[in-house]
């Protein structure tokens, strides 16, 4: 295979997942807070202030939630177009995993995303809740199908050879506790709740400076929920993330050396990888791989000390609303969480190279037997595609922050169709 | 169980026409159908609710025919990319423009959404004609499937047409009955015709030689079988939840 050709599908796959990531990162974190919101509204009585922070951050997730399906799609058909090598060596396996994404949990969740949205005031308020909350926890069994597979990739398992050296399935319970995916599935969905956390104390914050009213204490009880959320969330994230870089060192000792910067352990077990695989650079690129990795950490850092310094002011209710200052350092953490999350994807993916799946595929050897010009085609054609989508999303996004919780309302407006058009709110 | 693997594809496949390709369909009427801004606005709003609960058949489809015939997709993706780069493309440009109607983004998001619907269902034209030419690795020449791809590109105006009598009011409604007439049953009909077309082209796939392990199947097929009336049950109550003339776009939340 020309080596153009893998380079092309490696950027063009980096894009597409990376992508991908930033948007479902803030619509699984949001999911969660929704659900939480309603399940509250709900008990209370619906009081008009939790319905319509529900409707306010809602609307927001809604409008996030679409782009994460489109670069998804993107993604899924690239497996089979760009990556068929891997399908081949290794489909048997993980396959069924992300088949199972598709029917047990995207499109149920796709299916009750679209209920919700039409149920409003249409469903009796007990089902309306627990349509979300399908939404909610199908959002989770995504991630955990789609990290089955990822965590193969990292750490293989519950396989077997067979004999023209393909791989097939032979453990499945094995596959499915592979711990390298349960780590990431518990470090992800603390990182995503993170994610959602800051964005909507950042949000709040936004407004608060913009000098928005706030009579019902929409804001006040945004900003709190999202500094307050923060940081167990970021402690559940350290956590879970700690646990895999202690076992970084078993599953793939090549990245921990790299990470460490110990030149002569990478030289050791460069000898070792060729000792058992034969001729080749096991070493991935090393600047790239320890650069995500630090950038990681020192967001880590950075949030923990934001976050318990959120804490100890958002206690205070006078600081909580009046302290400019304060609300404009709530805004610059927001991209913060989505730096550490491609940071940490970054340290995952780079840091497993020169292999797709660890010590058994070899990425070179996973691109599909596409000649170089289909490849390009494919680049030129998904790349702008993708620039475009990612600014005109946060453009739309972006627009509705900025317009804000919208008044209490109203009855659907009955007058301007000859048949009632579906007002959802 | 591989026939099993087979059914499940086909029914994923055949809904994702019936559905998606409803939703094409309009999509490539809207400037036909609704003219000036307000009948604009209706036709968009009659495909927004449900647009990507209908695609999900095809995400669907695609999930289980990596499951369960691993080698096949990865042949078939990779042979036809040529042909699937620019269904996905359309594809995306499509959604991205209803999305952005959805969310109160410009008027001109509206060609979007029209330019899409006619690249995806070009494409698929393009991707049926290659199947049923037993070319399933390897685009067919534009003399060959020139004349396929231009009877699906009929049959998604047609599906799209139907679909509009069912949904529309007012004008775009009119203009939707003066080309089919009152012919009733018309949306059932056209569903018939583009579900099996659907099963023809992909049944000339070689799946039952290229199905996955069976421990990988026991595991996929019977998982997805007791979870299937559940779907289509969800389905049903969205459909019956969408009723004609659609919803507000900016009213959606």
């Amino acid at each position: 295979m020309e080596s153009q050709t893998v380079d092309l599908a490696r950027w063009q796959f980096a894009l597409t997942a990376g992508g991908h990531f930033l948007f479902v990162s803030l619509t699984i974190g949001l999911a969660t807070v929704l659900a939480v919101l309603q399940t509250r509204a709900t008990l209370r009585g619906g009081q008009p202030v939790h319905l319509r922070m529900v409707r306010f951050w809602g609307r927001l997730y809604v409008i996030n939630y679409a782009v994460g399906i489109i670069t998804g799609l993107v993604m899924e058909f690239q497996f089979g177009m760009a990556w068929s090598g891997l399908g081949k060596f290794a489909g048997d396996v993980f396959g069924f995993s992300l088949a199972l994404e598709t029917v047990l949990a995207f499109f149920i969740e796709s299916t009750f995303l679209a209920l919700w949205m039409l149920g409003w005031g249409r469903f009796n308020k007990w089902v309306h809740l627990g349509v979300l909350w399908v939404v909610t926890l199908t959002a989770y069994m995504s991630a955990y199908w789609v990290l089955v597979t990822n965590g193969f990739l990292s750490r293989p398992t519950g396989y077997a050879e067979r004999a023209d050296g393909t791989l097939e399935l032979a453990d499945t319970a094995e596959l499915l506790t592979n711990p390298s995916t349960l780590l990431a599935f518990g470090h992800i969905l603390g990182g995503s709740l993170l994610t959602a956390a800051v964005f909507m104390a950042g949000v709040s914050a936004y407004h608060y400076r913009k000098g928005t009213a706030d009579d019902d204490g929409l804001l006040r009880r945004s900003l709190r929920i999202g500094v307050f959320t923060g940081v167990p969330a970021l402690l559940v994230t350290v956590a879970f993330g700690g646990m895999q870089f202690g076992e970084t060192e078993e599953w793939q000792p090549m990245k921990a050396a790299v990470f460490d910067d110990n030149k002569a352990e990478i030289a050791k077990l460069q000898a070792e990888m060729v000792e058992r695989f034969g001729p080749g650079d096991y070493v991935p690129p090393e600047a790239l791989t320890r650069g995500a990795g630090l950038l990681m950490v020192l967001v880590f850092v950075v949030l923990l000390v934001a976050a318990v310094a959120g804490v100890v002011l958002a206690s205070f209710r006078r600081l909580a609303v009046k302290s400019r200052r304060w609300h404009l350092f709530l805004m610059i953490l927001v991209p913060l969480p989505y730096v550490a999350m491609i940071a940490g994807w970054v340290f995952r993916e780079a840091g497993r190279q020169p292999w797709v799946v660890y010590g058994l595929l070899r990425t070179d050897d996973a691109v599909s037997q596409v000649s170089t010009g289909r490849m390009w085609l494919s680049l030129i054609v998904f790349v702008p595609l993708f620039m475009a989508l990612v600014v005109g999303h946060w453009w739309v996004l972006l627009r509705a922050v900025r317009e804000g919780p919208r008044e209490q309302q109203h009855k659907p407006a009955e007058t301007t169709e000859p048949v009632p058009a579906v007002t959802a709110y | 169980m591989e026939t099993l693997a087979t059914a499940l594809l086909g029914f994923f496949f055949a809904g994702y026409f019936v559905l998606g390709g409803a939703d094409i369909g309009l999509g490539m009427l809207a400037p036909y159908l609704g003219r000036g801004r307000d009948e604009r606005q209706h036709v968009t709003s009659t495909m927004a609710p449900m647009f990507l609960a209908n695609e999900v058949w095809l995400v669907a489809s695609v999930g289980v025919f990596i499951g369960a015939f691993p080698e096949l997709e990865g042949d078939v993706l990779s042979g036809l990319l040529p042909v699937f780069v620019p269904l996905v493309a359309g594809w995306m440009v499509r959604d991205a423009g209803l999305w952005w109607r959805v969310a109160g983004g410009p008027q001109a998001a509206d060609w979007l959404v029209t330019g899409g619907s006619w690249v995806a269902a070009g494409s698929w034209g393009w991707v049926l004609a290659s199947l049923l030419n037993d070319s399933p690795t390897e685009p067919i020449s534009p003399g060959l499937g020139a004349l396929t791809t231009l009877f699906v590109l009929l049959l998604f105006l047609a599906h799209g047409l139907a679909f509009a009598t069912l949904r529309l009011t007012g004008a775009p409604l009119q203009r939707a009955l003066r080309l089919t007439g009152r012919a009733r049953y018309s949306f059932a009909l056209t569903s018939v015709v583009i579900a099996t077309l659907a099963i023809l082209a992909g049944g000339r796939l070689p799946l039952s030689e290229h199905a996955a392990s069976d421990t990988s199947l026991k595991l996929l097929v019977p998982v997805s079988v007791v979870v299937l009336p559940l779907l289509t049950a969800a389905h049903l109550w969205l459909w019956r939840l969408v009723r004609r003339g659609g919803m507000q776009p900016t009213s959606l939340l």
